[in-house]
Order: structure tokens, then C-alpha cells, then sequence
């Protein structure tokens, strides 16, 4: 790890893009679970509760058991858990899905922070040894970018990986037709014969299950302990990916970058008074680009005379910063609240509610259509 | 003459099922109490004394209720025009900002400071869910998705708030100054927790059943509520509707965010004096079963549990996460059991012979909770 950081534009080094990347990894792992959930038709409102769950019990069972493989097969079983209560109220029972949710979530932070508290109270901090990297024979000794992408624990892999395969199931396959039509014509699944019940079902226990080996990776793979807590809103931040995403594979894993890629900047600025001028010029180029691709589209007849002012606007505005570097002390509390006002911009965006399958958080009841 | 008798049934039905269901779910927190090596007895006898033992632990109980209390008609006003937004966590935060603004920067005699401190509180919760409603009824953003991202970006504002503009910065905390006693509820019993603002329990509670049972408004929303094509035919517009619904249950938050502030045990402003009311208070209305008048004695028993099991943490060592844990416990069994009856019945009326296809099926009296 010594020799990353030696090369890239002031803060954007190998050394954030390793910490991007893990960073990355639980929101990443989540958010695939819940797009498959939320393309199924069921919003999990309680993905926090469902990796709080896998964080806690993974750490537990990694501490009594010593064994990390058992650690985190423990915390997916233990999202999955609460996905199977979540599944029996919502798609059983019919109940609301939020509400459901938020009761999913009060209980699961009580009962992993009352656990803790009863099994771990009176004790000093116990840190459990954590899963180690696994290094990528041959490609991890690129320098420079070698050991920051290929020199990582193996959820963070099976993070990425899931990607392209998540992108064939939905797409390519029986399987992902179902999901998706489960989302959008139910009725339409069910006179195929295939049961909506039942892909809703594994959608939910999907997101359950990632969900909580992100927590897993939260808690044993990443620090080796566990505090009350400490998923700290990273169920929510996937819930924002997948929103960010527009319910596709590729955009999820684009969101949960820049997520990730954000909250790794964040960190590396922290003991720094003043925002580098790279981090403008850096910001502009995105926004640049994405201001010629909008531009290229819109050639081809498809307007977007809104997303191309504004991304055109962020890439002036982000020059002009990066040549006048003003001293800007821009509050913690703005940045980790961005990600969510992004959220809510994009949401009000008729484009993305196009995108957001039409049935999610409605229950489906054969004859009511 | 029977359809009262089948409303006065289904009215019993609903407090069964409640009882039923708190019951089950302090089963459930005996069982962990036991488990954690306490005794039945002691356990039991510890949270009583705690809820209700003392006259310093009557007091908390009871101001507890008001927040829970608040939330809950909140909820059940959106509940009954069909929105069901879950911004009640953010919209008591941003009450407690503007809260803090109006009491530290405003000087006036305490007759018209606190009825003013009060207002700015339930101003700030309704404009907070007044970006949720703008969002819905003029974008077409689905209110429950933006209401949970704005709860987030409420926790940030308010960190910010206190350490920031508002920060007291002759202590090191993210705390405001003290607020001065001209913009605080009076106390009711001295030294306790308990204030004047016990009075909007009743008096509120008695104003949200009569707006929803007995004037225009009220009709407008529960016609809403009950289907949007027939409200539209009938020339309501459930946009409108649904934006003053949401206005209305964000001030009602905002009024519980006051009272957290403004009636709480200390003087100065924090970040987290939020705490989980804002969802518990939903589990109160579905205790309730979504009665204005039915959610104070559900209030009471939430209250009763959030201070007793803080006062148990002290007496017997049993860390009060447990509440957390019982609360939404109690969210889960409400929606299993309402759902359980349903199912029930409709098999019952099924094998009556009273199918729906030879005459309208009558109307149930439990719907399952949406």
C-alpha cells in the first residue's frame, strides 16, 4: 500500500481510488439487491434494518465462532431474515410496503443495539480479525492502479461482479422478464403462468441477502467491530442508487460510484481547509462530458434541453471555480446531504419517473388487476 | 339499526385486535427480559415503576405522549386523504429550527413569545412538508420516496444548525444557546418533565376527529382517501386535497418538534431531540387503528414503554434498546393481525354463502393496512 498515491490529479490518487472503491462495496452490494427487488415491484424501505442486521450478526458469529467465512454467511442469513419477514407482510399479507419497512427498520436497529448492548456491554471493544484481500495473480501488479483494483476482499469483487451478471439476468433471460414485468404489468406475469408471488419473493429475500452481506462487509471486512448504528444511512444512500440508477444495472453501479467516489473525496478532504482547484476542474470535465453526450443525443432527436443546460451550467460553473479557487469552507453537513437533494432533483425529473417500474409498492392481487 | 351494530362490532374488533397485539409484543419483551436473566416479577415490577411509580416518572410518561400524540394525528390526516408520507422525523427537526429561531431571536413578553415560539414550530413542519407536496402534486414525485430523502437531509441541516449558525459557542457541544424561559411551555408539575402542553393531547386529538368526521375538509379528504377517479367526478381535486392534508400533518409535526424543544428537560437546542419519534408516532396511529381519540391511550402505551424501559435500563440492566426493538415489533404484529382478520373473514363470509357475485359485497369493516 505504499507505493499507491504516486500518481493522479491532487486528491483524485490511486490511494482514493482504493478508498472509493471499498467505500463503494456495502452501498454497491445493497443497491443491486434492492434493484432487483424494486424492479419485482417491492420497495424495501427497511434495506438500513436488513444490513444493521448483517453487520451485527456477522460480527457476532465471526467473534464466537472465529471463523470469517461463518461471519459472513451469518449476515446475509440475517438480512435475509428480515427480508422473509418483510416478504411474508408485503407480499402475503398485502400489508403497505413503507410501513412495513419503517417497522422493519425501529426493529432491527433495537434489537441489534439491545444484543449489543446485553452480550458486549460490559466489555472493552473486542476488534475481530477481518477478511483479507485477495490478490488478483498477474493484473494486480500493474503499477500504480495493480493494487487498487485488484489487490480487495473478495465482496468487493463479487460487488462488481454482480453487475454484468444482475444486467444478463434481467435482460437476457425468462427469469428477468418476469421480474421486470412483475414490476410494471403483473397481471401480465401471471397469465404467462409464471407466479408474481414468487418473484417477488426472491427479489425481497435478494435484497435481504445482499443487503446484509453489505453490512457483513461493513463490519468484518472493513473495520472488524461493530457499533450500534453503524450502517449510518447506507440503506438509504442504496435506496438512492437505485433511484440515481433509473432502475438499471449500469446506472445503479454508476450511482454507487459516485457515491462511494464522493464520500472517499470527502474523507481525504477532511483535514483540509479549502476544496483543491482539481476537484472543480475534475467536476467540470464530468460535467462536460455529459453536456456533449446530451448534446450528441439531442442530434439525434432526442431532446433534453434541460439536463443539457444544467450539465453545460455545472461545467462553467465548475471552470470558473477551479480558475478562481475562492476559499470556500463548505459545511461537512452539505456534503453528506447531497447525495439526497441529487435524489430528490432527479426524482422530479419527468425522464426518471419514466424509468421507475410502474407498480413498485403495489400490492397484486390475482382478479383485481 | 345493523349497520351500527356491525360498526359498534367492527369498533370492538379493532380494540381487540390492539389489545391483542400490545400484548403479544410485551410477551415478546418479558421474554427477552427473562432471558437477559431477570426475573418476571422484577422485570415487570421495575417497568411499572418506572412508567408509572413515581411522580417524576408519571411526568415523563405523560409528556412523552405529546410528541407520540401529535405524530399520530399527523399521520392519521394523510392516512385518511391516501398519502401515506413518512416525513414526520424531518418535519419535527425543521419545527424545532424555526423553534429556535423565533424563542432566541425574537424579545418579547412571555404572552405572546411562547403562542408565537409555538406557531413558528408547527410554520416550520408544514413548510417542510409543504417541498413534499410541491414535489407530488405539481412534479409527480411519489411523496414517501421524497419524504425519506428529506428526512436525511433534515438530520444534516440540524447538525449544521447547532454547531454553525446557532452554535452556543461557549460550550464545545453541538448545542444552542438556552432558550429563554418567555418562549418555553410553563411547567404543569414542577421539576418534572411534565408542561402545559398536555393540553393539545386532548384538545388537538378532539380537533383533528371533528375536522375529519364532521366538517368539509374532513369529507373532501376521506373521499379523497377513499378513491381519487370519484373525488375527481365529484369536482374535488385530490391535488388540493392531498397538498393541505400533507401541510396539516407537517404542522402537526412541527407542532411535536416544538414540544420536544420547547417542553423538554433542557434549556438549549440540540440535533437529536428528534429521537425516533417521528416513525413511533406511526406506530401509534396503527395501534390506534387510525382513531384520532383511540391514539392517546395508544400514545400512553408507547410513552409508557419508552419511559419505563429508560427508567428499567437504571434499575435491573436492561439496556433500553429494547423499546426500539418492542416498538417495531408492535408496527409488524399491527400489520399481520389486521391482515390475519381480513383473510378470516372473508373466508367466513365466503362460506356463509353470501359470495360476491350474487350481491355486492358488503363493504368490510378491516381493511388491511396500506
Amino acid at each position: 500500500m505504499t507505493v499507491i498515491g504516486a500518481i493522479g490529479i491532487g486528491p483524485f490518487d490511486t490511494a482514493w481510488l482504493a478508498a472509493a472503491l471499498v467505500l463503494t462495496t456495502p452501498i454497491l452490494l445493497a443497491a443491486i439487491g434492492e434493484l432487483i427487488s424494486e424492479r419485482a415491484g417491492v420497495l424495501n424501505v427497511g434495506l438500513e434494518g436488513f444490513m444493521l442486521a448483517g453487520a451485527f450478526f456477522s460480527y457476532l458469529v465471526a467473534w464466537k465462532a472465529h471463523n470469517l467465512a461463518a461471519g459472513a454467511a451469518a449476515g446475509v442469513a440475517a438480512g435475509i431474515v428480515f427480508a422473509v419477514i418483510m416478504g411474508l407482510l408485503t407480499i402475503e399479507a398485502k400489508a403497505d410496503q413503507i410501513v412495513s419497512g419503517v417497522g422493519i427498520n425501529l426493529a432491527a436497529t433495537g434489537l441489534t443495539s439491545y444484543l449489543f448492548d446485553q452480550v458486549f456491554g460490559n466489555r472493552a471493544q473486542i476488534v475481530v480479525p477481518t477478511i483479507g484481500p485477495l490478490r488478483i495473480p498477474l493484473v494486480s501488479k500493474i503499477p500504480d492502479f495493480g493494487p487498487a483494483l485488484f489487490n480487495n476482499d473478495w465482496t468487493l469483487y463479487l460487488g462488481f461482479l454482480l453487475i454484468p451478471i444482475v444486467w444478463f439476468l434481467l435482460y437476457r433471460t425468462k427469469w428477468g422478464l418476469a421480474v421486470r414485468g412483475a414490476g410494471e404489468l403483473p397481471a401480465a406475469v401471471d397469465t404467462a403462468g409464471v407466479s408474481v408471488r414468487r418473484v417477488r419473493w426472491m427479489g425481497v429475500l435478494s435484497a435481504g441477502g445482499l443487503a446484509g452481506l453489505g453490512g457483513a462487509n461493513l463490519a468484518i471486512v472493513q473495520v472488524g467491530i461493530f457499533h450500534q448504528e453503524m450502517t449510518a444511512g447506507r440503506g438509504f444512500l442504496a435506496l438512492v442508487a437505485v433511484i440515481f440508477g433509473r432502475w438499471r444495472p449500469l446506472g445503479v453501479l454508476g450511482a454507487c460510484l459516485a457515491l462511494g467516489g464522493a464520500d472517499a473525496l470527502q474523507l481525504r478532504l477532511a483535514d483540509q481547509n479549502q476544496v483543491p482547484t482539481q476537484v472543480w476542474g475534475v467536476l467540470a470535465a464530468i460535467a462536460a462530458a455529459l453536456a456533449i453526450y446530451y448534446l450528441a443525443r439531442s442530434r439525434q432527436g432526442r431532446q433534453r434541453p434541460a439536463a443539457l443546460s444544467l450539465a453545460g451550467g455545472v461545467a462553467a460553473s465548475g471552470v470558473i471555480l477551479a480558475v478562481l479557487a475562492p476559499h470556500i469552507d463548505l459545511p461537512d453537513q452539505l456534503w453528506r446531504s447531497l447525495p439526497f437533494l441529487l435524489a430528490l432533483v432527479v426524482l422530479a425529473g419527468a425522464i426518471t419517473r419514466a424509468h421507475m417500474p410502474s407498480k413498485l409498492t403495489i400490492p397484486y392481487s390475482r382478479g383485481e388487476s | 339499526m345493523s349497520r351500527a351494530r356491525a360498526r359498534l362490532a367492527g369498533g370492538g374488533t379493532d380494540f381487540v385486535l390492539s389489545v391483542c397485539v400490545a400484548m403479544a409484543a410485551l410477551l415478546v419483551a418479558m421474554i427477552f427480559v427473562v432471558a437477559a436473566g431477570v426475573s418476571f416479577s422484577r422485570g415487570a415490577s421495575a417497568f411499572v415503576d418506572g412508567a408509572f411509580g413515581s411522580q417524576l416518572n408519571l411526568a415523563g410518561t405523560l409528556a412523552k405522549m405529546v410528541p407520540l400524540t401529535l405524530v399520530a394525528l399527523g399521520w392519521i390526516v394523510v392516512f385518511k386523504a391516501g398519502r401515506f408520507h413518512v416525513g414526520f422525523p424531518g418535519q419535527i427537526l425543521i419545527g424545532g429550527l424555526l423553534v429556535s429561531v423565533v424563542a432566541l431571536k425574537i424579545h418579547l413578553p412571555a404572552g405572546i413569545h411562547l403562542p408565537l415560539t409555538i406557531l413558528a414550530g408547527a410554520v416550520g413542519g408544514a413548510l417542510f412538508a409543504g417541498i413534499a407536496a410541491w414535489l407530488w402534486a405539481k412534479r409527480g414525485v411519489n411523496e414517501i420516496l421524497s419524504t425519506l430523502l428529506l428526512n436525511l437531509v433534515a438530520v444534516q441541516i440540524l447538525a449544521w444548525w447547532v454547531r454553525g449558525p446557532f452554535h452556543d459557542k461557549t460550550t464545545p457541544l453541538p448545542l444552542t444557546a438556552p432558550l429563554p424561559n418567555t418562549s418555553r411551555w410553563p411547567e404543569l408539575l414542577v421539576n418534572t418533565d411534565l408542561h402545559w402542553d398536555i393540553v393539545l393531547v386532548p384538545v388537538v386529538a378532539g380537533a383533528i376527529s371533528f375536522l375529519l368526521a364532521r366538517t368539509l375538509f374532513g369529507f373532501r379528504t376521506r373521499l379523497v382517501g377513499a378513491g381519487e377517479q370519484v373525488a375527481r367526478h365529484a369536482g374535488i381535486s385530490p391535488e388540493g386535497v392531498g397538498t393541505r392534508a400533507i401541510l396539516l400533518s407537517g404542522a402537526l409535526a412541527g407542532l411535536a418538534g416544538a414540544s420536544l424543544v420547547i417542553a423538554g428537560s433542557t434549556a438549549p437546542m440540540g440535533e437529536d431531540f428528534g429521537s425516533n419519534y417521528g416513525f413511533t408516532g406511526i406506530a401509534v396511529a396503527l395501534l390506534a387503528r387510525n382513531s384520532p381519540i383511540a391514539s392517546i391511550p395508544a400514545a400512553l402505551l408507547f410513552a409508557a414503554l419508552e419511559q419505563g424501559g429508560g427508567v428499567m435500563e437504571g434499575t435491573v440492566g436492561i439496556s433500553s434498546s429494547l423499546v426500539d426493538f418492542i416498538q417495531g415489533l408492535m408496527i409488524v404484529l399491527v400489520l399481520a393481525a389486521t391482515t390475519i382478520l381480513y383473510l378470516l373473514r372473508r373466508r367466513h363470509r365466503a362460506s356463509r354463502g353470501a359470495g360476491p357475485r350474487k350481491q355486492p359485497a358488503p363493504k368490510p369493516e378491516l381493511e388491511p393496512v396500506r
